[in-house]
């Protein structure tokens, strides 16, 4: 084990669904947890594809689930909307944005590409002060409930895996491949420095 | 998880110290963080930390030795906090640094490899907090130079720790050596800095002049630095993670220090073009992903400009698009007033105008036009120079021919990293591509060490070397590692012990000074044992498997570059090396193909042998063996394998072991094979005289096979070999002794395959019987000597096998022939017990060809002098005299019919359709004379009368001339043969047309008064019943006396030749006496009183004295019931053929030897019957009617 708890990060695009799902999974499991979304805005499915519900990051998920319970409730709770905000407000009250947190991780999961490239634009446009490794992984999640679930799991042992190595850093590498293997998925996988 | 209590913990710590001075809560603290557990202590020290260092740093030094103390915590995260204390402490105090150095250094050898990065990242402050203190300071102080030096020495360790094993340590160590290239170079204008970084050290504010720290030596160590990690970065087994960090750094440096901008675009531009090879799929995108990300940033550095080509191709090699590539491309005005970055050299005077006539090494550009190996500008690298030399040549043909030339080289699966890498060529053709491709391959040439910008580069260095040569220090960058190495070691040399004097004792640390120079003892030129950990011996075996597989499937490619003979010894010896499965792997590969891998087969067998040899006095062959022994196992069980390499391998192996005998025998055994084996064998055999006799042994062996293709094949070999002396006996004496076999009741296991001499319960049987003879036999007719070994073992033998015997032995019998010396004195010795034998061999002999007079005197003598059986003669009988013959006719043909029929067809020469039969010592008419002059007390008359019967079969022989001969000298003999009208009787019914010679023979016997023989009157008076009416003048010839016997024989002529008279003419009728008439007439007269017959018993007639009148009737009579213990004469004709036939067909059928045969109960019949039966067939064909 190693001698703190391993800081994690999980970030997805809109720090609603795939984010939260494993944030609140991670959680209950004791992990050191916070979750992320890289969008400039937070989008929300609407009545149809082309019509989201954007919000930006400074509304709360209470906020939210009222604005949808009075547009069309039974819409949303068909779609499994309003279940998700209701969960998400009571692991915390808002969404974060990964580019305006200060703090410092272990180890950030990505959930898709695209979020996975926006952490390294992220970091390569701070200034590097600590030289301090944080190792970002991505996991490809499609983004809706059932795979938001399943992702979650897989990131959970993904990192009950990594907290029980005796050197984290030394056998990550290995034990990524290992886990590829299992679930026959890819990850990416880079480190990035504070 | 208790990480939530650690909120709970200040407070509770807090608490106490709240009223109190800051002196007095940090010892508050400090004592209870003394007793307290890890979590809650780490926030007591924290709090420390704050006051001593914030709040009140006048007591920094105070509590220094206390804080300090906790670097031997048994908690990592404590020790790490240590560090972390020391770094902000020594930033708050430089001074610190000479007391807190030291410690640092230590715990940068601690056992946990998270202190260690922590102090790494500390380090990478300190090194640069300490080099502006240094600098700043004037007048440096022993201790001064002390603490720098052991800094010195622990960036030297820190730069090796990128060889360590821990993954995340060499991730540190990426850094600090990123951190520790920027700060040993100068910042220049353009320079991207960090906000954060702006007042960091850098090389330019080093002065050149002071007094302790040396500019030149800073600067190449900074340079060395960039070396190592560059030379890091293309190691191939890097880990994913590390070479992410690589890049990274790389970028930085690039950005923050364009200098060495040429240097990063070209290793990333390797780095692109080769992947390492141990990057799993999804680690090549992670890798590629970064390469994007980093090479756009440094695109987008105004320095970048003329690398753009370069980094572009680069980007689009990575599939991004041109549009966004330009999108990163920073404004081109804005570079054009830049220009190319200044010359960075080190330490020297920089010549930024540069001379034709000064001294060329610091050129810049280089000078084409002149005919001399152009100049190395330092900016251009030998990758540039290789390129430029590439690009013209770079014609579409020479372009088609390489990519043709390479196909060949291209793995069967397509490498992860080639699958995520490729991008189709857009832009193909142009110029730009062209120069991007000359780029690649000039990367490639680099790497590989050819080229002709390598070669120049080299001359420049060379020069340089000699020019720089007032510093060893400065050492050039492509010297090999080693060398680099060196440097840093050279380096540290001359600097530990002063440290060690100098330094101030650490006050807590007792254990700070030994672990010094184990420390120092750590720096090896090479640590290869310390990166490398044992590998379990499954690991090893299966890695080691896995490489030698990788080298035997590599089959190809190395064919196609020549290589092939480097892989083959490489493969041998590895495998010969090695025990395991990889043997049995190399072996299988071989036997796929044997026909192309047989330069392996050979070199992996002599590499095998060579072992052996090597441990010569105790080795053992096994390995050795087992390699033969499964190549040839695996030739033998191909289906099909014509080119000899069976042969090859057998006659080229420096060693024949057992097994690999017994595949070769297995091989000779198979029928489509046998040939090439036997002849591999003989092979041996002739050219291995060390062990021939156990080649021959086995050769010996299957002379005796079942399979009759093997064993003839290989009787045909030993033939051969046996004319070779030195061979001849040994074949000899297992030929005999394998013929010895058979004296024994029960043929011996060994037969049958087993090794033991034991007796099994089984019965001989022809086919054992054979197979302990097929090698004797084949030699018989090479020496001729060997019969009399048969004969002593046939003497032995039971009764099967002397029948079996005997059936074998034609063969070889025929072939020596009757000239032979031995075969006659076999005949002249003739072993008791052994006459069959003998006979056999006779009959054998004469089958074909007529008898030698050498053979006949010895036959005859043999018989004469030892042993009386006729049966003797039967074979010769054709070379004996004619007196001889007729001598030994009463015994023949009382012998089994088809022994005589034999003997006939010996003597009527009938025996076969050739032409080359014997001359007959008698003619046929001889020989049917013969038997009817036989006297009757010497042979009973019912074979006499066979013995005719067999004679008058062979109608081609008896034809009506030689019968008309031989009635003609019978006729005349006196007294007549008794069988004479017999003979008369047959000829007429075989040959109808003689009746009128007949009529002769009738008319002139009367003449001999033939009625005095009753026999003969007998058969005269049927001749005449059947020959009527041609035969009424003959009648009328008679005296009354007998022509009234005839009447009373047969009545029913009397009427018809009574009519023939009346038919006459009167004239005619005159002519007939008138007692022959009144007997014709006489029918109602009483009967004349018949003659009596003078002797019942007499067979043999004698001329009757009594009248013809009165002895006819009575001789009828008995002549009647004589005839009728004759058997019918009609019948005799017909039956003879079918009777032959029932004889042989019994004969045949029985084999056993009949009882009343005289000369042996175990005596078998003389002839074939096989013999005999052809003999039948033949008889049936001349038992044909004629016309």
């Amino acid at each position: 084990m190693p001698s703190h708890p391993l800081r994690v990060a999980v970030v997805c695009s809109s720090n609603q669904n795939r984010s939260m799902e494993a944030h609140n999974i991670l959680s209950k499991r004791g992990f050191d947890v916070r979750s992320f979304g890289t969008g400039s805005h937070v989008k929300l499915p609407g009545p149809a594809p082309d019509k989201p519900n954007v919000y930006d990051f400074k509304t709360t998920y209470e906020q939210m689930y009222n604005d949808l319970v009075r547009k069309d409730k039974e819409l949303y709770t068909q779609n499994g909307i309003l279940h998700m905000l209701d969960r998400n407000k009571r692991i915390k009250s808002k969404p974060e944005r990964f580019q305006n947190c200060k703090d410092k991780f272990d180890l950030i999961i990505t959930c898709e590409e695209r979020v996975y490239d926006q952490v390294l634009e992220d970091f390569n446009s701070k200034e590097e002060e600590l030289s301090q490794p944080v190792h970002v992984i991505n996991v490809d999640i499609q983004d809706n409930h059932e795979e938001a679930t399943l992702g979650a799991f897989l990131i959970c042992e993904l990192c009950q895996c990594l907290q029980h190595t005796d050197d984290m850093e030394n056998e990550i590498d290995e034990l990524l491949q290992d886990l590829e293997d299992k679930s026959k998925r890819t990850f990416l996988h880079t480190v990035c420095f504070y | 998880m208790n990480f939530i209590e650690e909120e709970d913990a200040p407070k509770k710590a807090k608490a106490p110290c709240a009223d109190l001075t800051t002196s007095e809560k940090v010892v508050e603290l400090l004592n209870q963080a003394a007793l307290i557990p890890t979590d809650e202590k780490l926030t007591v020290l924290k709090q420390v930390q704050e006051l001593i260092i914030n709040k009140d740093p006048s007591l920094l030094d105070n509590f220094l030795d206390e804080m300090i103390a906790f670097q031997t915590d048994k908690s990592i995260e404590v020790r790490k906090f240590v560090i972390g204390f020391i770094e902000e402490a020594c930033k708050r105090d430089n001074e610190l640094l000479l007391r807190l150095i030291a410690n640092l250094n230590m715990l940068l050898r601690d056992e946990s490899v998270n202190v260690i990065k922590k102090g790494i990242l500390t380090l990478t402050q300190l090194y640069k907090v300490s080099l502006q203190w240094l600098v700043r300071t004037k007048v440096i102080s022993e201790m001064q130079e002390a603490c720098w030096d052991m800094l010195t020495n622990m960036k030297g360790e820190v730069l090796e720790l990128l060889d360590s094993e821990n993954d995340g340590v060499r991730t540190h160590a990426i850094k600090f050596t990123e951190a520790l290239i920027i700060a040993l170079s100068p910042r220049t204008q353009d320079s991207e800095v960090p906000k954060r970084q702006e007042n960091d050290i850098s090389l330019d504010k080093v002065p050149k002049d002071h007094s302790y720290i040396r500019y030149d030596t800073l600067c190449e160590e900074g340079k060395t630095a960039l070396e190592k990690l560059l030379k890091f970065m293309v190691h191939p087994a890097i880990s994913s993670i590390n070479l992410t960090t690589a890049l990274g750094s790389l970028a930085t440096i690039a950005r923050q220090r364009p200098m060495f901008m040429s240097e990063v675009v070209q290793a990333y531009e390797t780095l692109h073009a080769n992947l390492p090879p141990t990057l799993a799929k999804s680690q090549v995108s992670s890798v590629r992903k970064n390469l994007k990300l980093h090479l756009v940033a440094v695109l987008k550095h105004p320095c970048s400009l003329e690398f753009h080509g370069q980094i572009s191709t680069l980007l689009q090699d990575l599939g991004m698009p041109q549009s966004e590539i330009a999108r990163s491309t920073p404004a081109l005005r804005e570079q054009r007033k830049r220009p190319r970055h200044e010359q960075y050299t080190e330490g020297k005077k920089v010549k930024i105008e540069p001379a034709l006539i000064d001294e060329d090494e610091d050129k810049e550009e280089p000078a084409p036009p002149v005919p001399k190996p152009a100049p190395v500008p330092v900016g251009l690298s030998a990758i540039d120079l290789t390129a430029e030399f590439l690009r013209p040549l770079l014609t579409p043909e020479n372009v088609a021919n390489l990519v043709l030339i390479s196909m060949v080289y291209l793995p069967d699966v397509m490498p992860a990293s080639f699958q995520s890498t490729y991008t189709p060529v857009e832009s193909a053709g142009t110029d730009a591509q062209i120069k991007h491709l000359a780029r690649l391959l000039s990367t490639q040439m680099t790497a590989a060490g050819i080229g002709p910008g390598l070669e120049q580069s080299k001359n420049k260095e060379a020069s340089e070397e000699e020019g720089s040569s007032k510093d060893p220090l400065i050492k050039r960058k492509s010297q090999m590692v080693v060398q680099n190495i060196s440097v840093v070691g050279g380096h540290t040399e001359k600097t530990p012990e002063i440290p060690v004097m100098k330094r101030l004792p650490e006050p807590i640390l007792p254990t700070a000074q030994p672990k010094m120079p184990g420390a120092s003892g750590r720096k090896k030129v090479f640590r290869l044992s310390d990166v490398i950990q044992p590998l379990t011996d499954s690991q090893l075996e299966n890695l080691s498997s896995k490489a030698v597989k990788r080298v035997l499937h590599s089959e190809k490619s190395i064919a196609q570059s020549g290589m092939a003979q480097v892989r083959v010894k490489l493969l041998s010896r590895l495998v010969t090396q090695f025990e395991g499965m990889m043997k049995g792997d190399v072996l299988e590969f071989i036997l796929e193909d044997i026909r192309t891998r047989s330069d392996l087969a050979f070199s992996l067998l002599y590499q095998e042998y060579t072992t052996y040899l090597s441990q010569m006095p105790s080795g053992l062959l096994d390995s050795y063996d087992h390699c033969l022994y499964t190549l040839l196992s695996g030739l033998q069980e191909k289906p099909e394998q014509r080119d000899g390499l069976f042969t090859k391998l057998v006659l080229e192996a420096p060693v024949i072991t057992d097994s690999a005998l017994e595949v070769i025998r297995r091989y000779c055994e198979d029928e489509s094979r046998v040939y090439l084996g036997m002849t591999t064998l003989k092979e041996l055999i002739f050219n291995r005289p060390s062990r021939q006799f156990q080649y021959l042994h086995v050769l010996l062996d299957l002379s005796s096979h079942e399979k009759e293709k093997v064993r003839t094949t290989a009787l045909s070999f030993l033939k051969r070999m046996y004319e070779k002396e030195h061979l001849r006996d040994y074949i000899e004496k297992f030929a005999l002794n394998y013929m010895q076999l058979l004296v024994h009741p029960n043929p011996p296991s060994l037969l049958f395959g087993a090794d033991k001499d034991t007796e099994v319960a089984a019965p001989w049987t022809e086919e054992t019987v054979r197979q302990c003879l097929f090698l004797y036999l084949s030699l018989l007719p090479l020496n001729h000597r060997l019969v009399h070994e048969l004969a002593a073992v046939y003497t032995e033998a039971i009764a099967d096998i002397k029948r079996s015997v005997l059936r074998a032995i034609e063969q070889p019998i025929r072939g020596m022939g009757m000239n032979s010396p031995d075969l006659l004195l076999l005949v002249e010795n003739c072993p008791k017990g052994a006459e069959t034998l003998v006979t056999r061999c006779l009959h054998i002999l004469t089958d074909k060809v007529p008898p030698s007079p050498e053979l006949v005197e010895r036959v005859r003598d043999l018989y004469h002098k030892r042993v009386p059986d006729v049966r003797f003669l039967i074979p010769v009988i054709n070379g004996l005299e004619k007196s001889e013959v007729i001598q030994a006719l009463p015994k023949l043909i009382k012998l089994n019919p088809i022994v005589v029929k034999e003997v006939f067809n010996r003597l009527l020469g009938t025996q076969h359709s050739e032409g080359t039969s014997s001359v007959s010592p008698l003619t046929p008419g001889d020989l049917l004379i013969a038997l009817h002059n036989i006297d009757s007390t010497k042979c009973d008359m019912k074979s006499i009368i066979k013995a005719t019967n067999l004679c008058f079969g062979e109608k081609n022989v008896y034809t009506s001339e030689v019968l008309a001969v031989v009635m003609q000298q019978l006729m005349e003999q006196n007294p007549l043969p008794m069988l004479l009208m017999r003979t008369v009787i047959q000829s007429l019914t075989m040959y109808p047309r003689l009746g009128g010679f007949v009529m002769n023979i009738l008319a002139r016997l009367i003449v001999k008064q033939v009625w005095k023989y009753p026999k003969v009157w007998e058969g005269f008076v049927k001749c005449c019943q059947r020959t009527r009416p041609q035969s009424y003048s003959v009648l009328l010839a008679l005296p009354p006396a007998q022509l009234s016997s005839v009447f009373e024989r047969c009545p029913e002529m009397r009427d018809p030749l009574l009519q023939h008279v009346q038919l006459f003419t009167p004239h005619q009728q005159a002519h007939i006496p008138t007692s022959i008439m009144t007997i014709l007439e006489a029918h109602k007269k009483p009967e004349p009183k018949p003659v009596e017959p003078e002797k019942e018993t007499e067979p043999v007639p004698k001329p009757a004295t009594a009248e013809p009148a009165s002895a006819s009737a009575p001789e009828s009579e008995q002549n009647e019931r004589h005839g009728e213990e004759e058997e019918p004469m009609e019948q005799e004709t017909v039956n003879t053929a079918s009777q032959m036939e029932t004889a042989a067909a019994q004969e045949t059928s029985s084999p056993t030897p009949e009882t009343e045969e005289p000369m042996d109960d175990t005596q078998p019949e003389l002839s074939d019957p096989q013999q005999q039966a052809e003999q039948d067939r033949e008889d049936g064909n001349g038992n044909e009617p004629e016309d």
